[in-house]
């Protein structure tokens, strides 16, 4: 038994020194002992305690607890909260997104956390919409209009991914504010940049694009990926965002994560809107019928709109034929969630938990095991 | 709030109090207590002005009977503007809580320039110019003038308060620069005369340090304030420079040049007075066989410039007879613009000291030391019997005239050194004869036996037992602060090796080595590169900054720099560097990130602030120590090793470090800001070095960032940016108490009163 662990371990260990030697073969000219000087920093999960002894960094706690904070005062106090969000999500793929301080490479860990982001998103607000911009060169590229479908955003993010040039936070917002512009009023606007870059080369005055940005009441929050920039505060400030700086990868995703619950409303804009809205069948199963979202014909499962007829892939969506809001009553029920909070659970001691007379052992929701959580 | 330091009670306009202002105000209570002076060093933006204006104003309240006076000196005209507008909020809330018997009368003094509001005079360009416009439109004589003919002009608000004489007085209340002006305008009387009027009853008067230092201004403004004053400088890390700069003087060939102009004009109005009005003349003659003029007998507008020397070494004797001609005494300047213009000839460097120079004086052109000592006084007495009003003009004979006056005065202390060139720029022939004081403890020696207590403070006083010595008094308390702080909000890093491992240094051995200069321009690129915002570069020298540019632009390192952030440079031109700073500023702002290259003892290094975004970096390349080679530096060294037995390594090593202390100190202003600053040269590391500087630098260089080299320093900073742009708590939980408020205080003083020491 004990050979065969560790003949496994020399296995393990010969792969691995398969793997650098094929990275060294890629055209990296640092010779390996400088990588590992330059970009492995085995001595920073290190740090010192007072009395000088080594102790590995203790962040996980401390940033839980950061998360924990953050919920309770956003769950706290009954807020009025915008539920149909028009965000857009400005990627900064600027030369500064290829740096590796976050590995294996900055743009990476933001596509990958967006697209982490985007699924979390659309779980918790079903009505809403994203759209996805990046900013390279010094240009604006959009990748997506806004939309309501998850795969496709995400499809278009890990098809674009290499960086160049400088990144212009005044094109990006110009180009964001005339598309949100268009938003009927009862949605709410919101721009989420993950900037890398450390400035902003701007064509023109950036401060009356944030003027702008302020008048067509967009809300624009920044994840900075390495240090406060001065702009993008002001930006923030604002504009009612919020402005967080990413300390590692797991902070990074905890920030991005932080914007998927709806913030709450601003308060001119919290004017209560009557919004006509769809609740469309589920039809049509087995027929061919003509899709007014792709523009071609389909066989099988779709949605009717109720005023129009016509056919509809998913939900939730705007109707291509006569503009109405789709959606359906689940996703209206989902979205409900944040205006009114579930209270927060009581802590159960162990010796209650683990007196099996007193408590159930099953989740009544879910069936899921209490005694050994984890496991079902 | 309000509380007791033991049996004074102080109001403070703030709800909060910082511990270290606590423990400041303690010590600076004990200073008052035993009329002494004292030395006190805390770091910029924990609130040292509005500790120090608290406390001396509560305790002269807490003290009807015998109110102490406060002169508060600054260095700026924005700096009197901030402690004024401080003073006012402070005075507010006493007045709130003690009624109107707590009212004071404050105001800011400054020069004409500033204070005017006659749009005829102040339009101005420069300050001399100002002064001489003034002149122009409010010497008694031109007064007397236009009483008789209309077409003289006069200056209206001047006019009026003297009209208003006795009746001409401020309210009490504080007044800033701004609302002398403004208050000027609307009673119609001229705000300079009225501030330099009401300076002698005011309880609090702010001003700028020459109105103490300077003997020539020092006589006028000063000269009837109380002894129970406190006097407090501000921001005195240089306050020795100070007090040498006011009794050094430069002549330069276009001053004798100037100089014998203005002779030839006096010779003139002397002829043409003899023929009209002899009698002004004789008269002048007369009051000078009485004794020199009688100054406090002369109305205030014509007191424009007094003696250079200290008011104890005037001698209460009449004016030697051989000058007391008119005549006789402008030939006599003659032969010594003459003497000077011979001396300036010269091929070598020389130097000599005072007494040698005046020997020399009398042998060639037979002027004694007599003679010399009161030709300041003498030139001051002519010109006011000519009736001179542009004194603008008149300048470059005043200077030779000041020379003369402290080389006939002071026999120690100072030295003569001229120099046919510059020393680096050896081609160019450019003599300048220098009297150089060497003795900061000259100027300010009446300054700590006239008042009861002065306060010297600042950022940078390390260490702080030279003071004493280098101004030769007796400090009763000399204490150096620490700034309480929730986080480490400085990061200061000693940079010794480039991210080749091999050592930088501004050394002359080593400073124009390409390797030095590349590593520098690597360091540089790597931060630019890491640091959001404003980003500051200090060097040594101008010199060295455009040779160092200069090599940085031909390796192409430059243009990496540009792609990261905008380079501005600072240039002796001051308009070109404020526009420079300016622009730097708006790049910051607007996200694109800048950098800006200043040097070490300039005029950015002294007076500017990089606090914020503006200066989230400031790297000092190099040690700044002072051009070693000038004469004047030789002399002053020599002269301090001999009479304070300061040994030369400690002084230069001590002046350099201070300097780059007060660079670094540009970049954080406030508690709630952060900065890093490197200082790149492997000489820091050394512990006589570093430990001059200033403690609550050195409370946050950390053993391990004493030796870095270019990418562990880049890795720090990623590290140290990213740690402070999170989120934090202000008052400082965790047991760090940074905010004492109103019952804690109390709590500290019934409980263990030395908690904090």
């Amino acid at each position: 038994m004990s050979h065969k662990v560790t003949n496994d371990e020399g296995m393990q260990f010969n792969r691995e020194e398969e793997e650098e030697n094929d990275d060294d073969g890629d055209g990296m000219d640092l010779d390996a002992w400088e990588r590992a000087y330059a970009d492995e920093r085995s001595w920073e999960s290190l740090q010192e305690d007072e009395s000088g002894l080594l102790r590995p960094i203790d962040n996980k706690t401390l940033s839980h607890a950061q998360y924990r904070r953050r919920l309770r005062t956003t769950s706290a106090a009954r807020v009025q909260k915008g539920l149909i969000r028009y965000l857009y999500i400005i990627i900064d793929l600027s030369r500064a997104a290829g740096e590796t301080d976050y590995k294996p490479s900055r743009m990476v860990v933001v596509a990958r956390q967006v697209e982490a982001f985007i699924r979390e998103f659309f779980d918790q607000n079903p009505l809403s919409q994203i759209g996805l911009v990046t900013l390279k060169d010094g240009v604006t590229h959009c990748l997506t209009d806004l939309g309501g479908s998850p795969e496709s955003h995400i499809k278009a993010l890990m098809g674009k991914l290499e960086c160049s040039g400088d990144s212009s936070l005044q094109n990006g917002l110009d180009f964001v504010q005339g598309l949100l512009n268009q938003i009927p009023t009862y949605g709410h606007r919101e721009v989420l940049i993950l900037y890398s870059a450390l400035s902003s080369c701007d064509p023109g005055d950036i401060m009356e694009t944030i003027k702008k940005c302020k008048a067509s009441k967009i809300r624009c929050s920044v994840i900075g990926l390495s240090a406060e920039i001065y702009i993008c505060k002001y930006l923030c400030q604002e504009t009612g965002g919020s402005y967080s700086i990413a300390l590692d990868e797991s902070h990074l995703k905890e920030l991005v994560l932080e914007h998927a619950p709806p913030p709450p409303a601003i308060a001119e804009f919290a004017i209560a809107n009557l919004i006509k809205m769809g609740f469309p069948q589920r039809a049509a199963e087995g027929v061919v019928s003509i899709c007014s979202c792709h523009k071609e014909a389909k066989v099988g499962a779709g949605y009717i709109c109720p005023r129009c007829k016509a056919r509809v892939c998913e939900l939730p969506t705007e109707c291509q034929i006569c503009g109405l809001t789709l959606v359906s009553s689940p996703l209206l029920a989902r979205s409900y969630h944040h205006l009114f909070p579930i209270t927060p659970f009581d802590d159960v001691s162990p010796s209650v938990a683990n007196d099996p007379r007193k408590l159930p052992k099953n989740c009544f929701g879910c069936q899921q095991s209490l005694l050994n959580p984890g496991k079902s | 709030m309000k509380f007791q330091i033991e049996d004074v009670t102080v109001y403070f306009p703030y709800e909060n109090i910082y511990p270290e202002q606590y423990s400041y105000m303690i010590e600076l209570k004990r200073a008052l207590d035993a009329k002494g002076h004292c030395l006190l060093e805390m770091p910029t933006g924990t609130g040292k002005t509005i500790a120090l204006l608290s406390l001396i104003t509560s305790y002269s309240l807490s003290k009807p009977s015998n109110p102490v006076k406060l002169l508060y000196c600054t260095r700026t005209v924005h700096e009197m503007e901030k402690t004024l507008a401080e003073l006012k909020l402070l005075h507010n809330y006493q007045v709130k809580h003690l009624g109107p018997s707590a009212r004071i009368l404050a105001l800011g003094l400054s020069s004409r320039k500033n204070l005017c509001v006659n749009p005829a005079v102040v339009s101005a360009e420069n300050r001399d110019s100002v002064d001489a416009a003034c002149r122009k439109l409010t010497a008694s004589w031109v007064r007397a003038l236009a009483a008789e003919d209309p077409r003289v002009s006069t200056c209206e608000f001047f006019e009026n308060y003297e009209k208003a004489s006795s009746d001409a007085v401020l309210p009490p209340g504080v007044y800033t620069l701004q609302d002398l002006r403004t208050f000027g305008k609307e009673k119609g009387w001229c705000p300079y005369f009225l501030a330099r009027h009401m300076v002698q009853f005011a309880n609090v008067v702010v001003y700028s340090y020459q109105y103490l230092l300077d003997p020539k201004v020092a006589g006028i403004i000063s000269k009837e304030m109380q002894r129970e004053s406190v006097v407090v400088f501000d921001e005195a890390h240089n306050i020795d420079n100070v007090c040498i700069e006011a009794l050094s003087v430069r002549v330069r060939s276009q001053t004798l040049e100037g100089a014998t102009r203005n002779l030839n004009k006096m010779s003139q109005e002397i002829e043409r007075l003899k023929a009209t009005d002899a009698g002004r003349l004789r008269a002048e003659y007369n009051r000078l066989v009485e004794g020199l003029a009688q100054r406090g007998n002369l109305p205030i507008s014509d007191t424009w410039f007094a003696n250079p020397t200290l008011p104890a070494d005037i001698l209460k004797e009449a004016v030697p007879g051989n000058i007391r001609r008119a005549e006789h005494f402008l030939s006599v300047l003659r032969r010594l613009v003459q003497y000077f213009k011979g001396r300036l000839q010269t091929e070598n460097v020389e130097k000599e000291g005072p007494v040698t120079f005046v020997a020399s004086i009398n042998a060639q052109v037979g002027i004694d030391q007599k003679m010399l000592k009161f030709c300041y006084d003498r030139l001051y007495s002519l010109m006011l019997t000519l009736e001179i009003t542009d004194t603008e003009e008149f300048m470059h004979i005043q200077t030779i005239c000041d020379l003369a006056t402290l080389v006939g005065t002071y026999t120690r202390g100072f030295s003569i050194i001229i120099e046919p060139f510059d020393e680096r720029m050896p081609h160019i022939p450019d003599p300048v004869l220098q009297l150089c004081c060497h003795d900061a403890s000259l100027a300010i020696k009446p300054v700590f036996e006239r008042f009861q207590s002065v306060v010297i403070t600042s950022g940078t006083l390390s260490p702080i037992d030279l003071y004493p010595r280098l101004l030769n008094f007796n400090p009763v308390v000399s204490r150096s602060f620490t700034m309480s702080l929730t986080r480490d909000c400085i990061c200061p890093m000693v940079l010794t090796r480039g991210s080749d491992q091999l050592p930088v240094s501004t050394k002359y051995d080593l400073r124009s080595d390409p390797g030095v200069e590349k590593n520098y321009g690597k360091l540089l690129l790597e931060m630019v590169s890491v640091v959001p915002d404003g980003v500051v570069c200090f060097f040594v020298s101008y010199s060295y900054m455009d040779g160092i540019v200069n090599s940085w632009h031909e390796s192409g390192i430059l243009k990496e720099i540009m792609q990261h952030k905008l380079v501005f440079i600072e240039t002796q031109d001051v308009v070109e560097t404020t526009l420079a700073l300016d622009n730097y500023r708006r790049a910051c702002d607007c996200g694109r990130g800048a950098v800006f290259f200043s040097v070490a003892r300039g005029k950015v290094a002294e007076g500017i602030d990089f606090d914020r975004h503006y200066g989230r970096l400031v790297i000092m390349f190099g040690v700044p120590f002072q051009y070693t080679l000038s004469r004047i530096l030789l002399a002053r060294l020599e002269y301090l090793r001999e009479t304070f037995q300061i040994k030369e390594g400690d002084f230069l090593t001590f002046d350099a470090l201070r300097q780059a202390a007060q660079c670094v100190g540009r970049v954080i202003r406030s508690k709630a800001d952060y900065g890093m600053m490197i200082f790149a040269d492997k000489r820091y590391s050394r512990h006589d070095k570093r430990s001059k500087l200033p403690s609550w630098i050195l409370s946050h260089l950390r053993d391990a960032h004493l030796n870095l080299s270019t990418d562990m320093a880049v890795h720090i900073a990623r590290e140290f940016l990213r740690r402070m742009a999170q989120p934090y708590d202000k008052t400082g939980a965790m047991g760090k108490r940074t905010l004492l408020s109103q019952e804690d205080l109390e709590k500290m003083v019934n409980g263990v009163s030395d908690m904090l020491f």
